[in-house]
């Protein structure tokens, strides 16, 4: 039996497997350290930085120090990097190419860090560079812009209470310019069709020749055959003018009419535009019930806007990783099916995905708010990371407790992403309770959150790129303070000092990269009492100078339409003219050359006829004075009879 | 290829026992028809270097079933798949599917399943046929071949040359 074993193969073999297993633990740490390097920035799309990779083989585990994952957006600051993770690694499923990290701690993690060398990648290096030259010629500029508009802002601060007219009508989509850039092109194509269709009709010259021609044509014997055709051959020529003309002119009224009754209902709704963006500005703008609103959004929306932005940035940094792994999972299980054959799972209480981190821990700082002092740590613990949830059949939890507190007695942050099923649904609630908020600039008037009790309740959904946030900011204890000395600052720091007890209701709905933020309050309630008499002055002037530029703009867009509408008019008075006109000429004819023949004929009988008719007159006429004649004779006669009688 | 058929000639025509060329040939399936980066691989290359199987064999037949083994994929794969998919046999497989052992074996998958199973079919036919094969080789037909004209013209060829430079 022993003849057939190989001392030397086993010695051999054992040889070779010592020298592997040395070889992992020198090379493994930098394989490691080198693939974390690469996926990672591919990943990312910035670099990932690590400075050092251990690894421990009782029991198995890696150490990784020094990480920064660079921000693509911005390559001289960190999205994260922390001190130190150490990762405990179950072996066997590393045979199946999967690494299941039973625990993961991260220490010293930080978000947002600065770096000393640009994190952008080697192809967009340049462009970073140029942008962050760029950006610092800018920032130059906008630091000196900064400086020349706090100067400014400091100089007009004091007038600033509400929102000048310009600022207004600056920032507010209003239906004058809608309408008004309505009314300019459909103006501005009117007039075009209206000057190509004018082109083609005939002027007061024209006219006149054709009726000159025509007389030509028509007056005058003619004198043979060939004299009238060509006549008629004109004429008939003149007559498909005629023709031609009419329908210019029945082609022109119908683009004027079509253009009076388009422009005149587009500038019946363009007069009527100002008077609704001034109703509308007016509700939204003045201190009313409704429009109350409003000053919610301007006292919190400058604090809410930035912080809500930076917690959706860095959601959506995750958010890739998540759903796009699906994808690629989904498009790796149906290249498993050609020849390199396919795994067929079966239920286990214990499935393997390819990444899977089981427990996740780190802490990390919480920014500061209003003071230079950090609100303290917060401990943070991440549940079943993978991009598999599907096959472990578990969501990601997430869960913060705020820890070492100051200013806060507790801070508590849930989260369930669930991507096991397609779409995904991301949910948070964040729970704050005693936050002592205090000196707070708000976005108006100078005012100041001098202190105050908070208590912040908010529930975040994301359901494939669909953001509904709700929360409930609870501020009791309250204290305003302001330094402008502004009749309006100090009318609502007046108003505010009855107020110790108001929430804020903060809304964010539609796509994450750009929800629709609302913020109401029952402050707003609460002030309106007292605005509603103080400002009414203020309110009024702002009304005025909004309607003077609203009207000033509805000029700008209607400029001469009334001169053009008469012009318009006029044009279409003297199509009328020009129609009949021409109807008249149309209806001009030429009788043929027989006819002139028998005209002639017809004239010399009748000449003949007058001339028998008047002999016969002068016949009867001469019988009739010699019948007279005879008869006076006889009167005559007779009465001398008479007389010798008596 | 010349190199690999000089190889085999000599392997053939050489002292060394037809028993562990022929082991060599069967052990080899293993590593030529399924995938090569699996932990069973390990055991049989621990096997390998520990049992007298003539390393030349293994080595030259290892080559030869890789390239039988673009063929034989399709059927394996369907093997693997008719097995892994049989509901009599899936409370085994659940079972095994508990221990991390035997799913670093992925014996789950569907290749590896059908080659394992097509190379532990053929490991005694392999070895009892080729050992046979050789030993008839041996003595009825290698000095009869060698007298072969073409025998002749061949050792005036190339490839002869190359023959002798493996020290035939």
């Amino acid at each position: 039996m022993t003849k057939w074993i190989r001392w030397s193969g086993l010695v051999g073999f054992v040889a070779v497997v010592a020298l592997l297993v040395a070889f992992m633990l020198f090379a493994l740490g930098p394989i490691i350290k080198i693939s974390i390097e690469t996926f990672g920035s591919q990943a990312v799309g910035a670099k990932v930085d690590v400075e050092d990779v251990s690894v421990s083989f009782s029991p198995l585990a890696l150490t990784i120090t020094g990480v920064q994952v660079a921000d693509k957006e911005s390559p001289m600051e960190n999205v994260v990097s922390f001190d130190q993770a150490l990762a405990n690694l179950n072996v066997l499923p590393l045979f199946l190419g999967k690494a299941i990290v039973p625990d993961l701690s991260l220490q010293g993690v930080v978000l947002g860090s600065s770096r000393t060398v640009s994190g952008a990648l080697a192809k967009e290096e340049v462009k970073a560079e140029d942008k962050s030259s760029d950006k610092k010629s800018d920032g130059k500029a906008s630091e000196s812009d900064a400086k020349t508009a706090n100067t400014n802002t400091d100089s007009k601060e004091a007038s600033k209470a509400l929102p000048n007219a310009d600022e207004i009508l600056e920032r507010e989509t209003l239906l004058t310019v809608t309408e008004g850039e309505a009314f300019q092109t459909s103006f501005d194509e009117h007039k075009a069709s209206l000057d190509s269709a004018l082109a083609n009709l005939p002027n007061d010259n024209a006219l006149k020749t054709y009726e000159t021609k025509l007389n030509g044509l028509l007056k005058g014997k003619f004198k043979s055959l060939d004299d009238f055709k060509q006549r008629k051959k004109e004429l008939d020529t003149l007559q498909a003018q005629f023709k031609k003309d009419k329908a210019a002119i029945k082609q022109a009224k119908s683009a004027i009419k079509s253009a009076k009754s388009d422009l005149k209902t587009k500038f019946s709704a363009l007069k009527k535009a100002p008077k609704q963006d001034l109703d509308n500005l007016k509700g939204k703008y003045t201190l009313d019930g409704a429009g109350a609103s409003n000053l919610a959004a301007l006292l919190f929306g400058d604090d809410a806007g930035p912080m809500a932005e930076k917690a959706l940035g860095y959601y959506e940094k995750v958010r890739p990783l998540l759903v796009d792994e699906e994808a690629k999972a989904d498009k790796q299980a149906s290249q498993d099916k050609r020849l390199e054959g396919s795994f067929v799972h079966f239920e286990t209480d214990r499935p393997l995905p390819e990444l899977w981190i089981q427990n996740l821990n780190f802490t990390m700082a919480l920014p500061s708010i209003a003071s230079d002092q950090s609100l303290g740590v917060i401990a943070v613990t991440v549940t079943d990371i993978t991009h598999q949830p599907e096959v472990i059949g578990k969501p990601i939890k997430v869960k913060a407790q705020g820890l070492n507190l100051h200013n806060m007695k507790s801070l508590d942050l849930n989260g369930v992403l669930d991507h096991r099923t397609s779409p995904g649904r991301d949910a948070f609630d964040l729970k704050i309770n005693g936050w002592a908020l205090n000196n707070v600039k708000l976005g108006l008037a100078g005012l100041k959150l001098a202190s105050s009790e908070t208590q912040v309740l908010a529930k975040a959904v994301l359901v494939d790129g669909d953001l509904n946030v709700n929360s409930e900011t609870l501020f009791s204890k309250a204290q305003f303070v302001t330094k402008d000395r502004t009749v309006f600052a100090k009318e609502m720091s007046a108003a505010l000092k009855n107020i110790n007890r108001f929430t804020v209701n903060a809304n964010a709905q539609g796509e994450v990269t750009d929800p629709s933020v609302s913020i109401k309050s029952d402050l707003d309630k609460q002030l309106k009492s007292a605005f509603d008499k103080r400002i009414g002055e203020k309110q009024a002037q702002l009304e005025k100078d909004l309607k003077n530029k609203l009207n000033k703009k509805l000029l700008s867009y209607a400029g001469d339409y009334e001169a053009e509408l008469k012009q318009l008019n006029l044009a279409e008075g003297g199509l009328s003219n020009k129609t009949k006109a021409l109807e008249k000429l149309g209806k001009s004819k030429m009788s043929s050359y027989e006819d002139q023949l028998k005209a002639e004929a017809k004239a010399k009988a009748d000449a003949k006829k007058a001339k028998a008719k008047a002999a016969a007159d002068a016949k009867k006429a001469k019988a009739k004075a010699d019948a007279d004649k005879k008869k006076k004779e006889l009167e005559r006669k007779a009465k001398e009879k008479l007389k010798k009688l008596f | 290829m010349l190199n690999l058929l000089a190889k085999f000639l000599k392997l053939l025509n050489g002292d060394a026992s037809p028993s562990q060329i022929s082991l060599g040939f069967a052990f080899a399936l293993f590593v030529g028809l399924t995938p090569f980066f699996s932990l069973h691989n390990l055991i049989i290359l621990f096997l390998v270097c520990v049992i007298r199987v003539n390393l030349s064999a293994f080595l030259l037949a290892s080559a030869v079933f890789t390239l039988f083994a673009f063929v034989i994929d399709p059927v394996s794969i369907s093997l693997g798949q008719a097995l892994l998919n049989n509901p009599e046999l899936t409370q085994t497989w659940t079972q095994l599917y508990q221990s991390d052992v035997w799913r670093a074996f992925k014996f789950n998958h569907t290749l590896l399943m059908g080659s394992v199973l097509v190379s532990l079919i053929l490991f005694i036919p392999m070895f009892v046929v080729s050992r046979i094969v050789i030993s008839v080789y041996r003595d009825r037909l290698m000095v009869w071949f060698e007298k072969l004209k073409i025998s002749k013209m061949v050792k005036a060829s190339k490839f002869y040359k190359v023959y002798e430079k493996l020290g035939a």
